[in-house]
């Protein structure tokens, strides 16, 4: 016996009907969907689903936070359908390994992800139909491509809605990134997900407004912005664009808001450089939107002084900690139970353990496996134990601490986990690096290059222009990547790195008896 | 307060240089410590102050200081 995620919506639907459940900015204007509305959209869309013939397929969804895309979702995962939500932010070529690597047989797309069109239906050989992720009709580009308006009209005329999934069927698959890498797909379960939303132990009253600022295709934003806001029956409010999420708090007027440590810190910027003849509360009024009450962050360690320095504003700051592998919140601090510093009590469904310090987790929202990769699910999941790679303690209380990592993972302060070997391997093909190394400073990523000398040799380079090239390097590779995987240092190395006697670079030592970064 | 002033007195909320010591060629990730959240709310602060409409795909393209000023101008002159 288990849960399920269509169990949730269809309570929600019962009880807050006409409360609203999603608000939008479409220009200026603010447009709503209610409970009742929402629930019959997603309906609709799931029986085009089936009648189109994609019952049991995996289907991808590739764009930023709308409505559409939501309703989307919820159409496939409360089916039996599996939706796999990418980062529409990745370089096309990396989509398309994703889509072909998840055997997704269809694609939502944004019309802001238009351009990949070609490239998806020429490389994307398992794809069967596209909808783009609009109200109206679509140009015909190709017989695969229609409109999400095309696929409600085809579950409009449908009578058979798709069957209700059992517990333990695959609801989710969620990318990582992989140490060795290359991203994994997380499978997450009707089961896993559901009871995450339920052991979160936080309660609002209905309408509590929620805004909605975090990545979409991210675990934390997912399942707990949208899963949790909606049975709590909560007003999520999407935050259309980073550049606007202080004028959108004003519009929105939140009272509740999950965020990563970078927008904290980012926010408190804001807040610090103000006049400080402005009083506190008129400031926070004006940057929060004057009901701002609670933010929950997860992704990255927050810095407690934050803590305390929002409290001055009337906001608290809850941290928490999770993983996509575990569906995704293993702990948090909770209003009326919290310690500064922490990352909180473990959810009542989550059972922790150490081995040599790492914290290992074992409960229902812990995922099946990664998909199709036997080996890496072997080594992180064993005999139900999940390897989260981070080191920890419970103390006196039982509030978890973290305190260190055993994966090479760099997790910044903006949630995303990077994987400097992913980036190591594309900044290795620059012509005039010879060794490189990626770490994680000042909330960016450094490169440590240790030039080709044979290349600066032959060509007569002297350093500046060596560093001038490299730099140029830098820069065309960051152009074709999202800001999270740019990198925004560079140390070059007079030195060969420090190999070990397996001829790997110490990595531990890559900083050592080198100049700061420029 | 003239225009140039006013811009880099937004960005110097961002940072730990004044700005009179802020020179044009200055990268705001690189030279200026700018995480990639803060050059977000850093565009939607021009935005609001200079009242320009700015589209996110042109303005992440923009890495220092003089293309930024660049760009205020000329919308400025398109507005």
């Amino acid at each position: 016996m288990g849960m399920l995620i269509r169990d949730i919506l269809e309570k929600s639907e019962e009880d807050f009907a006409e409360i609203k459940a999603v608000k939008w900015l479409h220009k200026k204007e603010i447009l709503e969907r209610s409970y009742h509305e929402l629930a019959g959209h997603v309906v609709t869309i799931r029986k085009g689903l089936l009648a189109e013939g994609f019952q049991g397929k995996h289907i991808a969804l590739i764009g930023t936070s709308s409505v559409e895309w939501i309703e989307s979702y919820l159409a496939v995962v409360t089916g039996n359908t599996v939706a796999v939500p990418l980062d529409a932010g990745l370089p096309g070529e990396d989509l398309i390994d994703l889509i072909n690597r998840s055997d997704a047989e269809a694609l939502f797309l944004s019309p802001k992800n238009q351009a990949l069109l070609g490239a998806v239906l020429a490389e994307c050989p398992k794809l069967r139909k596209i909808w783009m992720l609009k109200e109206e009709e679509t140009e015909a580009v190709d017989e695969k491509v229609a409109s999400l308006t095309e696929l409600k009209r085809a579950g409009e005329n449908s009578q058979d809605d798709a069957k209700r999934p059992s517990a333990d069927d695959v609801a989710t698959i969620i990318f990582t990134s992989g140490t060795t890498g290359k991203s994994k797909g997380v499978m997450l379960t009707q089961n896993n997900l559901a009871t995450n939303v339920n052991a979160v132990n936080y309660t609002a009253d209905p309408g509590t407004v929620m805004l909605s600022v975090l990545p979409i295709h991210h675990a934390f934003c997912l399942v707990m912005d949208w899963l949790k806001g909606f049975s709590l029956g909560a007003t999520v409010c999407i935050n259309d664009s980073l550049l606007h999420l202080v004028k959108n708090m004003g519009v929105f007027q939140p009272e509740v808001i999950l965020m990563v440590p970078m927008m904290v810190e980012t926010i408190y910027k804001r807040l610090a450089a103000a006049d400080p003849a402005i009083p506190k509360q008129a400031l926070a009024a004006n940057v929060f939107g004057g009901r701002l009450k609670i933010i929950f962050t997860g992704g990255a360690h927050l810095d407690p002084y934050y803590i305390e320095r929002f409290a001055e504003y009337g906001v608290n700051i809850y941290e928490g900690y999770g993983m996509s592998e575990c569906s995704p919140v293993i702990s948090s601090n909770m209003p009326g139970d919290h310690k500064p510093g922490s990352i909180g009590r473990p959810l009542a469904n989550a059972e922790i353990a150490f081995d040599n310090g790492e914290i290992l987790v074992k409960g229902s929202s812990v995922m099946k496996g990664y998909y199709q990769m036997p080996e890496e699910t072997a080594e992180t999941l064993k005999d139900g134990w999940l390897h989260t790679g981070d080191k920890g303690y419970l103390d006196e209380d039982g509030f978890l601490f973290i305190n260190g990592r055993v994966k090479n993972l760099i997790i910044l302060s903006n949630g995303e986990n990077i994987s400097p070997e992913e980036i190591e391997n594309k900044l290795a093909l620059g012509a005039l690096v010879g060794e490189v190394i990626v770490t994680g400073e000042n909330n960016g990523l450094t490169a440590r290059i240790y030039p080709d000398m044979e290349v600066v040799q032959a060509k007569g380079l002297k350093e500046e222009e060596v560093r001038a090239g490299i730099q140029e390097f830098l820069d065309q590779y960051n152009k074709s990547q999202p800001t999270y995987r740019q990198i925004t240092g560079l140390v070059v190395r007079k030195n060969p790195f420090v190999r070990s006697s397996t001829k790997k670079i110490k990595r531990q030592e890559a900083l050592i008896d080198e100049p700061l970064p420029m | 307060m003239n225009q140039e002033l006013q811009f880099k007195t937004i960005v110097a909320q961002y940072c730990e240089v004044k700005p009179e010591d802020m020179t044009n060629d200055m990268r705001f990730r690189e030279d200026l410590g700018f995480s990639s959240l803060d050059f977000m709310s850093f565009l939607g602060e021009l935005e609001d102050t200079f009242d320009i409409e700015l589209e996110e795909e042109n303005a992440l393209e923009v890495v220092s200081i003089a293309q930024a000023l660049e760009l205020l101008d000329k919308l400025q002159q398109e507005g």
